[in-house]
């Protein structure tokens, strides 16, 4: 198990299939603590009320999207250091670069592989512990 | 150029546009009448809630299959975990005083690799659990379709009602209907066996 492992996660999606998977790799990371939401307003509530060390976000989503969900979590001094990696469908060069002026850690394209996945959260992790 | 941004001459002239703009309209109209068009147009915008009914259903039965899947992987893992994790056990305690008969080398080797292959399955289960995001994927290319036929038909509906108030010709039936797609939309499709069942006995059988 990693040294990470009670960090709190919050998935973000509205396809429940997705957040499973998204879910299950992160438990097979050795992550345990994980919380659901089902699109960006429901996520950004959920924010405010846990101390989440980790978010991942899908970008197209009803009520609030991936990107006005960052936009809004970022807004916020309280939650800078807070990651947030997107996890989307979305590949189009100017949304990955609208992720990353939000303030997105980190953006993943799907369909994605477990490798990637760990990937990409070891190293804003590794990022995040170097800037503390 | 943004509307707003057009000179004011072209706003005065604009009943002479909405007039000439009338015109073609009454002139697309009659040529779609004379060449048999609107049976067919009507047909199409009759299709469409069909269509979109049909598209939903890939979707919902796409995502029910790809959350069974991923019930039997989450079930699968657990227990290649246990099994794993005895395997490991039973190796520690047949390690110590096993060697000395081939029975016991042969278990060692055995719980060996059946250890390794834990490790295996269990990387499958992580593809085959992985591969269940085709339903994420596909679910929104299936919306955008869905959006688009409900604005197709929003047209056609308008198209229709120009061109051929009051014509309530009935849509021509497109044969077989394949699987139900909503139960509760009619009374003319079984919902389950139990029904077929059902009707069957009405039958005699």
């Amino acid at each position: 198990m990693s040294a990470g492992s009670h960090m709190k996660f919050l998935v973000v999606d509205d396809f429940a299939t997705m957040r499973r998977i998204v879910r299950g790799l992160l438990k097979e990371m050795g992550y345990e603590n994980i919380d659901e939401a089902e699109d960006g307003a429901v996520a950004l509530s959920m924010v405010k009320l846990n101390n989440y060390d980790f978010v991942v976000s899908d970008i197209n989503m009803p009520n609030m999207n991936g990107f006005e969900f960052l936009k809004a979590v970022k807004a916020d001094p309280k939650y800078l250091k807070l990651p947030v990696l997107m996890v989307t469908a979305e590949a189009r060069k100017e949304d990955i670069v609208l992720a990353v002026q939000s303030g997105a850690a980190g953006y993943i394209v799907k369909p994605f592989t477990k490798a990637t996945l760990e990937d990409k959260v070891q190293k804003i992790m590794q990022k995040l512990a170097a800037a503390a | 150029m943004r509307i707003e941004e057009l000179p004011v001459a072209n706003a005065a002239a604009s009943p002479e546009v909405f007039q000439r703009l009338g015109e073609i309209t009454r002139q697309l109209h009659d040529t779609l009448n004379q060449l048999g068009v609107m049976p067919k147009l009507r047909n199409s915008a009759q299709g469409l809630p069909d269509a979109r009914s049909r598209l939903s259903y890939i979707a919902r039965k796409s995502g029910e299959a790809a959350d069974k899947v991923l019930t039997s992987v989450e079930h699968a893992k657990r227990e290649q975990t246990e099994l794993a994790s005895a395997a490991r056990s039973m190796l520690a305690a047949l390690s110590a005083d096993a060697r000395s008969s081939a029975a016991g080398l042969a278990a060692i080797d055995f719980v060996t690799q059946l250890e390794a292959s834990t490790g295996r399955i269990d990387a499958h289960l992580t593809d085959i659990m992985l591969a269940q995001d085709f339903h994420d994927l596909t679910g929104q290319v299936v919306a955008k379709v869905v959006t688009l036929a409900m604005d197709l038909e929003d047209s056609l509906v308008g198209l229709l009602v120009q061109a051929a108030p009051g014509d309530s010709a009935g849509a021509q039936d497109s044969g077989l209907r394949g699987p139900v797609i909503d139960a509760a939309a009619g009374s003319d499709v079984a919902a389950n066996q139990s029904e077929v069942d059902d009707l069957l006995a009405s039958f005699g059988f």
